[in-house]
């Protein structure tokens, strides 16, 4: 009689060990089949339509911001993730595009770039949560650079009656005014942020130079200069250091024009066949010169480019300096 | 142990109810709540600080990566955003099944043959989940200050000016537990949720009923809009969660408001469960 129970129990326990190892087994091959088909779907979805890809929200601010019952903090963060993830996409969709290797291409080129969106998403950002002055302070460096110069105005002014204290916007809309040209919207509007509680003393001091000064590349290096300080955005920061280093650029071509003049005035219209032909004037100018080729680098420490038969000089394609 | 045998050994016995002096009703509405914190300890209902702990823990490693340097704010909007929410479905989902359980499992008849009023077991219940709720928010609240020393390396004014909100949080919690134990003592659970639910949503679309109640124009629905305003829970009291995540903290004023608004609104919302449930007959 025991043995005969014995017997059962043993014929129980394997018959649920071989359900065990089948349903197991079952589990695995599902998952790995799961997993084969999903990137067979992956690799022959069709290309999606850019136009479907660039829809505007559905969704405006306002109206996301009375959806989101407490969260509006948080649907805001997701708001400004979505924002640098949908530049951060394009920025590596560009990257990863193999026909334009060979340079570097920047933001304000449309072409390639196309940040349609971009407004509206820093709009539903800042709608959502209005003391986010980081959308803000991206908004107003990288709306100007994709020509949406009068969405950036209406973001920061947006972000100025939210924050009628806060003095950065004031600094970010009057850079945006003499990013334009603009140099007596960008005075006035410093001269108001310089009255806010906390402005810093060089608020005013801009405010007062930007009428006489304002289209130096003085006041371009100090602008800059400010905004790489005041900014915690590491995007922003890098913008800051690429246009200080296109300020000095422009200073350094203007000297290294002005050597290839000398020269050829000295040997009679005949321009440098290369760099070592100017060698003694580019070293007398204190420019920072490549030890093998002799030619003069770039702030980007990139050799600047003899062009026009040696008369004139530019930026290599590969150069990180801004052209524009 | 059942809350029978407990409230036996609390000392009540037959005929203390007639006698009934103030520290003795305390003592039998203590021992309910101690017992209805239990039997949640014992559902597992804690086991959402898992949960927590893990979003918390993924939010502070990778959200630094994808928000550009926000993420002290993120992780203050998301665990205090998952704080409301996990405490909310907490409430109502808990909540509706507090009394309910008793019912279906006949103990109530156990308890009601001991000197316990009605009034008692209620609010005993109701405390029980308020402790609950009291101990998930706290450790959700040092959560979040952990994350936010991990993120900032080191000490960050955000670390104590966050706790003002979670207190209001905590406030909102137990405002949405009354409403769920109003609903619990006349409905079935699934449509006591379901309404607590409601309240819970529309609580935070007030300001747009009194706005909508000040645009509309017929005089009758200005009042029914107005009422409704007046009426319901205004939990938008209650939402601090984005000004915290920039440092904010409310005013002083405005936390008394809040906790006088809470304390109104839960005897309000007791005593209706109360007076519903006394005329309920349970046989």
């Amino acid at each position: 009689m025991t043995n005969m129970q014995d017997q059962l129990s043993r014929n129980s326990f394997s018959r649920a060990g071989r359900q065990t190892v089948v349903l197991s087994l079952i589990i695995l091959l599902g998952l790995s089949g799961v997993v084969g088909l999903s990137r067979w779907m992956e690799a022959h979805r069709p290309p999606v339509d850019p136009n479907l890809e660039e829809e505007q929200l559905y969704v405006t601010g306002a109206t996301a911001r009375r959806l989101s019952l407490s969260f509006s903090g948080l649907v805001a963060d997701w708001y400004w993730m979505r924002s640098l993830q949908y530049v951060g996409r394009k920025i590596v969709k560009v990257e990863d595009n193999e026909s334009l290797q060979d340079r570097k291409i920047e933001l304000t080129e449309n072409e390639f770039f196309n940040l349609k969106m971009l407004p509206s998403l820093l709009d539903a950002t800042t709608t959502l949560d209005p003391q986010f002055m980081v959308a803000y302070e991206y908004g107003a460096v990288m709306l100007p650079l994709i020509k949406k110069d009068d969405a950036a105005i209406a973001l920061l002014k947006k972000g100025m009656a939210a924050n009628p204290a806060s003095w950065k916007l004031a600094h970010h809309l009057g850079y945006i005014y003499w990013q334009r040209g603009d140099y007596q919207a960008a005075s006035e509007t410093y001269g108001a942020g310089a009255k806010l509680p906390d402005a810093p003393p060089w608020l005013a001091a801009l405010s007062a130079r930007m009428l006489a000064q304002g289209g130096s590349r003085q006041m371009a290096r100090e602008m800059y200069g400010r905004i790489y300080e005041q900014s915690d955005d590491k995007q922003v920061k890098e913008m800051a250091v690429r246009h200080i280093m296109q300020v000095d650029s422009d200073d350094e071509r203007d000297t290294i024009r002005r050597i290839l003049s000398d020269y050829s005035a000295r040997n009679a219209g005949r321009c440098a066949s290369s760099w070592k032909d100017v060698y003694a004037g580019l070293r007398a100018a204190h420019l920072n010169l490549d030890a093998a080729t002799r030619a003069p680098l770039d702030p980007s420490e990139t050799p600047y480019l003899l062009v026009k038969d040696g008369c004139d000089v530019d930026l290599d394609l590969r150069s990180l300096v801004p052209r524009k | 142990m059942s809350e029978d045998v407990l409230i036996a050994s609390a000392g009540l016995t037959e005929g203390t109810m007639k006698n009934d002096s103030l520290p003795r009703q305390l003592a039998r509405i203590g021992t309910i709540a101690r017992n209805a914190f239990r039997e949640a300890v014992r559902d597992r209902v804690l086991y959402n600080l898992v949960l927590f702990v893990l979003l918390l823990t993924t939010g502070a490693i990778f959200l630094g990566e994808l928000s550009a340097s926000q993420e002290t704010k993120i992780i203050v909007d998301l665990g205090l955003s998952a704080m409301l929410v996990f405490g909310a479905f907490i409430a109502i989902f808990v909540g509706v099944g507090l009394v309910y359980k008793e019912i279906e499992r006949r103990t109530v008849y156990a308890i009601f043959a001991k000197p316990v009023g009605r009034g008692e077991f209620l609010i005993g219940k109701y405390l029980g989940l308020c402790l609950t709720l009291f101990v998930n928010v706290a450790v959700m609240g040092a959560g979040v200050s952990l994350a936010l020393l991990y993120v900032r390396g080191g000490w960050d004014p955000l670390i104590l000016s966050i706790w003002p909100a979670i207190l209001l949080i905590y406030v909102e919690l137990m405002v949405l537990t009354a409403v769920a134990l109003l609903f619990s003592s006349f409905s079935s659970p699934a449509l006591s949720a379901l309404l607590a639910f409601f309240t819970f949503i529309i609580g935070h679309f007030s300001s747009d009923l009194k706005t909508f109640a000040a645009s509309t124009g017929t005089q009758s629905a200005k009042w029914f809009f107005g009422a409704l305003f007046y009426l319901l829970p205004n939990f938008s009291n209650y939402s601090f969660i984005t000004p915290a995540a920039h440092g904010q903290t409310p005013t002083a004023s405005a936390i008394c408001a809040a906790l006088l608004y809470a304390f109104v609104y839960v005897t309000i919302l007791l005593s209706a469960a109360t007076l519903i449930f006394n005329r309920r007959n349970f046989k």
